[in-house]
């Protein structure tokens, strides 16, 4: 077990950049996720700790050990760098059996054939696979092929672990269930693990620490809980959370003394608490963003609104189960509220409160978070 | 950095490059230089005269039939072959039983080597008792009696005619993986739309075989242009010089009569006649799977 | 039972027609082998003979037996060596990334279009220099190094369709390249081995051309050559001549046979008859 160093990695193809000044530290037995949309920088940075494709520039430490450095000329092959990787198609080799699949990185490396008996045994137990080692690839479902990909990753202990995608061809049951045993299994054997995902439901329930990128640039690296609750920039606050985080456009406006965020269709005073941040910024157009479930449905009382609460009007009402979904809107202005009952109806009015001690303020040319 | 792995498997590269690079590309640059040169009789001999043999070849009428030869050639079985290849596949494609055998059959001669069909066409057209002149005098014919290959009139549409038969199954094929690659449901489209039968294929399969036309003439071409084998067992450019062309004049030349030096000339004019077909083709091709 | 649509019936006159034409020559040939000079003159070429006889097939076979057993020894060695280089630049070109490799590529596949004729005289004092000439060696070498080009392609057509996630995963696994072109790359070849083995089979066995300027008229000469020089030499024996036509054949008419479906596959991949 190592942790895992970047120092300045970049990697460009033509013209597309999939890594721009990368730099990380990945702790000792962390299990570690890069999260973003779908497109060529999470993986490429998998494959630079792989040694499986070769920087433009920067550095790759395992442990306290340089294997990647084009400046000082240093590269060392994957095969020497005690590293596995799990790929989004499994990238089993069809041609051999389960046993084959498993054994094969032991054969390669010449163990003995008793030692590599125990271990792929082993380790088919661990994955539950046993009773699969006599087939072939071709003949196994998404899931089992998952677990033997696992498996032969696995059965050479290696000090750390990248998986690429592993559960993205899995049906949604199936991921879940994978989610919580690949969960289990980090913690038991206490490899470092870097996991590359888009799906950020998935990077808040495995990851001990999060990487979010976006066309191959950090925008943050946090906990789950800090991506959540302080996500950095529009791009981390709209990214995480399922639905996701209402943005407002507004204005910061000084009235009677007060502080207002001015939406056009309504206005909303500045909690007291966050005024000394905004104080700089009167004038400015803003962006405030708050989640759907710090918005509340008030009983709204015939002609009169609510202080703090917007009359909007109820567009759609989504139930997702242990929870609905107002669709709202007001003029221009939607919003989501999640609830867990409403007295709404399609097309009529509802009085909504939000809770003004979980909003976020961002600045809208910059796109970063003020608080 | 090397590891013994990475050597191996370098080895073997390296030994295709020089393989190629010696028989391919060494040896056409050695052919235009003997071509410069005044080599004649068995003794090489590398006097450089420059361009003398090209000019040489440009009055010689042996060479100039050969060449005209050559472009009736690319004329008329060029064409003749892509019509009849896309009349099969055509054929075969409107739902035929026993499709596969009658595929087999028509690619048959294709897969056959260039002297059998030549020896089998040589029987077909022999004057006495061949195939087609028995065949028209048992049916009536009579009158369509001919001396075929031997005729000096025909002798050279013969030839073409042959090598429409052994390529037209080629062409089928390539046609045919065309059509069927087109996807199913644009065809039904077509149908609801109102189009059937020939204009379907003429409104909306044909102008779709554009790729496939383009690889099939490019080989076409260029078989054309190097015909040799076929020519050389059928006829040996007879009539007279009536069938000759350019490949087999290179071969008499240089191997008959000892003329490397002009059989070399002739040899690069070949080359780079199909220089002009396939490097345009080999650029379109390679910029397409760029994209 | 509903009458066939007079359409339908004319396309199977067309199609039953054509495979008349196409089967006409072989046919010929055929019946042809097996008549004897008396037949040749009673009998029409498609008939059968009145008298069938295997006299003219022993006669070509004693002339021919030599030349076959020749085709046969190159054929076969050229073919498995071209078959072997061309895998293995085909597994270069697509699963190792290196500066040039397009490059590399483009030198392979200009050699599938090249006029022979314009390498042939340098071709021949090659192998008068290193003592090839009329050799079996000089044969195999030739086929073997103007087959590259055309294996080079076609391996490299199939070794695309393997994903390159199972050549990471096996460099991850510690495998190094020549390892990872031995236990993965080459198990999961058998399909563009048996296509390249046939086209290269096919085209080596039915070449003229290197035959006749390499080993023309000596001991080695491969049957195309010999075939060409018995046609030359028995003008009026026409059954002895068809005898020999099939004998030669043979071998392309069985591999067709069974093996159409991977010859068409080498066809289509742009390949292209010398």
């Amino acid at each position: 077990m190592v942790s895992v160093t970047i120092k300045d990695l970049t990697k460009q193809y033509g013209t597309c950049v999939a890594v721009k000044d990368l730099n990380l530290e990945i702790k000792d037995g962390e299990f570690f996720v890069f999260l973003g949309p779908s497109g060529c920088g999470k993986s490429t940075t998998l494959l630079c700790i792989a040694g499986l494709v070769k920087p433009d520039k920067g550095e790759v430490w395992l442990g306290n050990e340089l294997v990647t450095s084009p400046e000082r000329d240093i590269y060392m092959t994957p095969q020497k760098r005690e590293v596995a990787m799990v790929f989004q198609d499994y990238a089993l080799y069809p041609h051999m059996t389960v046993f084959k699949n498993v054994a094969f990185p032991l054969e390669v490396r010449g163990e003995d054939k008793g030692e590599i008996m125990e271990r792929v045994k082993a380790t088919a137990e661990l994955l539950g696979i046993s009773q699969l080692l006599d087939r072939k690839p071709g003949q196994l479902s998404g899931g089992q092929r998952q677990r033997v990909a696992l498996a032969r990753a696995m059965v050479r202990k290696p000090k750390v672990f990248l998986l690429d995608e592993p559960l993205a061809n899995l049906d949604a049951k199936l991921r879940v269930k994978t989610r919580i045993e690949l969960k289990k299994l980090q913690q038991k054997l206490g490899v470092t693990t870097i996991y590359v995902t888009h799906d950020q439901v998935e990077a808040m329930t495995m990851a001990d620490r999060i990487m979010v990128q976006k066309d191959g640039v950090t925008e943050q690296i946090g906990t789950p809980d800090e991506l959540y609750n302080h996500p950095s920039n529009l791009f981390v606050a709209g990214f995480i959370g399922s639905p996701e985080m209402n943005f407002i456009d507004c204005t910061l406006i000084e009235e009677g003394n007060r502080l207002w965020l001015d939406a056009k269709e309504f206005k909303i005073p500045v909690p007291a608490k966050i005024v000394p941040e905004l104080k700089s910024y009167i004038g400015e157009d803003l962006t405030m963003g708050i989640r759907p479930e710090d918005l509340y449905e008030r009983e709204s009382v015939k002609g009169i609104t609510q202080k703090n609460a917007l009359r909007m009007t109820a567009d759609i009402i989504e139930p997702v189960g242990p929870y609905l979904l107002l669709h709202l809107s007001k003029g221009r202005c939607p919003l989501v509220a999640r609830v867990k009952e409403t007295t709404a109806r399609i097309g009529q009015e509802v009085d909504i409160e939000m809770d003004l001690s979980k909003i976020h303020m961002f600045d809208k040319k910059t796109t970063e978070a003020i608080i | 950095m090397f590891t013994k792995d990475r050597l191996i498997t370098s080895l073997f590269l390296l030994l295709s490059l020089v393989l190629v690079g010696h028989f391919v590309y060494f040896c056409i640059g050695w052919n235009v230089f003997v071509s410069l040169s005044d080599w004649k009789g068995l003794a090489p001999s590398y006097n450089i005269v420059g361009f003398d043999q090209y000019l040489r070849l440009f009055h010689d009428p042996v060479f100039l039939t050969s060449l005209k030869n050559n472009l009736i050639l690319i004329l008329l079985f060029v064409p003749g072959t892509l019509f009849l290849g896309l009349f099969l596949a055509i054929l075969l494609d409107l739902k035929v039983r026993g499709e596969g055998v009658f595929r087999g059959i028509y690619l048959l001669p294709f897969a056959l080597s260039f002297v059998v069909t030549a020896t089998l066409w040589a029987w077909m057209y022999n004057l006495k008792i061949g195939v087609i002149n028995t065949l028209l005098g048992k049916t009536g014919l009579e009158f369509l009696k001919s001396g075929w290959i031997t005729d000096p009139n025909i002798a050279l549409y013969c030839v073409v005619l042959a090598l429409i038969w052994q390529f037209a199954g080629y062409t089928m094929l390539i046609f045919l993986a065309g059509i069927r690659s087109i996807p199913e449901s644009q065809i039904r489209a077509a149908e609801v739309d109102g189009a059937s039968g020939f204009n379907l294929y003429r409104r909306v399969v044909i102008p779709q075989l554009k790729a496939p036309a383009l690889s099939a003439f490019v080989v076409l071409m260029v078989f054309a242009l190097k015909a040799f084998d076929f020519i050389f067992v059928l006829t040996d450019g007879g009539p007279g010089y009536r069938t000759y062309v350019l490949a087999l004049m290179m071969f008499r030349w240089t191997f008959s009569k000892n003329e490397f030096a002009y059989g070399a000339a002739i040899a690069t004019i070949l080359f780079l006649l199909a220089l002009v077909i396939v490097v345009p083709y080999l650029y379109l091709s390679f910029r397409r799977e760029k994209e | 039972m509903r009458s066939p649509k007079p359409r339908r019936v004319i396309l199977y006159i067309l199609l039953v027609f054509s495979v008349f034409l196409f089967l006409l020559p072989l046919w010929a040939c055929i019946t042809t082998s097996f008549k004897t000079v008396k037949d040749l003159i009673y009998t029409t070429p498609v008939e059968p003979p009145l008298s069938p006889t295997v006299a003219p097939l022993i006669t070509a076979f004693n002339i021919m037996v030599r030349p076959l057993l020749n085709s046969f020894t190159f054929t076969v060695a050229a073919m498995i060596l071209s078959c072997l280089l061309g895998s293995i630049n085909g597994y270069i070109l697509t699963k190792i990334k290196f500066r040039g490799s397009n490059i590399v590529f483009l030198f392979f596949t200009i050699g599938i279009f090249i006029p022979y004729q314009a390498v042939l005289v340098p071709l021949v004092l090659t192998m008068s220099k290193l003592g090839l000439y009329n050799q079996i060696g000089g044969l195999i070498l030739a086929h073997t190094a103007y087959g590259i080009p055309i294996t080079t392609l076609l391996f490299r057509n199939f070794y695309g369709l393997i994903p390159d996630s199972v050549i990471m995963a096996a460099k991850t696994d510690g495998a190094g390249t020549w390892t990872i072109y031995r236990r993965i790359v080459l198990p999961l070849s058998l399909l563009p081995f048996v296509v390249a083995a046939v086209f290269q089979f096919t085209s080596i066995w039915n070449d003229f051309l290197f035959g006749v300027v390499l080993a023309r008229g000596s001991e080695v000469q491969p049957a195309s050559v010999a075939l060409a020089n018995l046609k030359g030499t028995t003008e009026f024996q026409w059954n002895v001549q068809m005898a020999g036509t099939l004998w030669y054949a043979l071998p392309v008419l069985v591999i067709y046979l069974i093996l159409a479906k991977y010859l068409i596959r080498g066809y289509m991949a742009g390949a292209v008859k010398g």
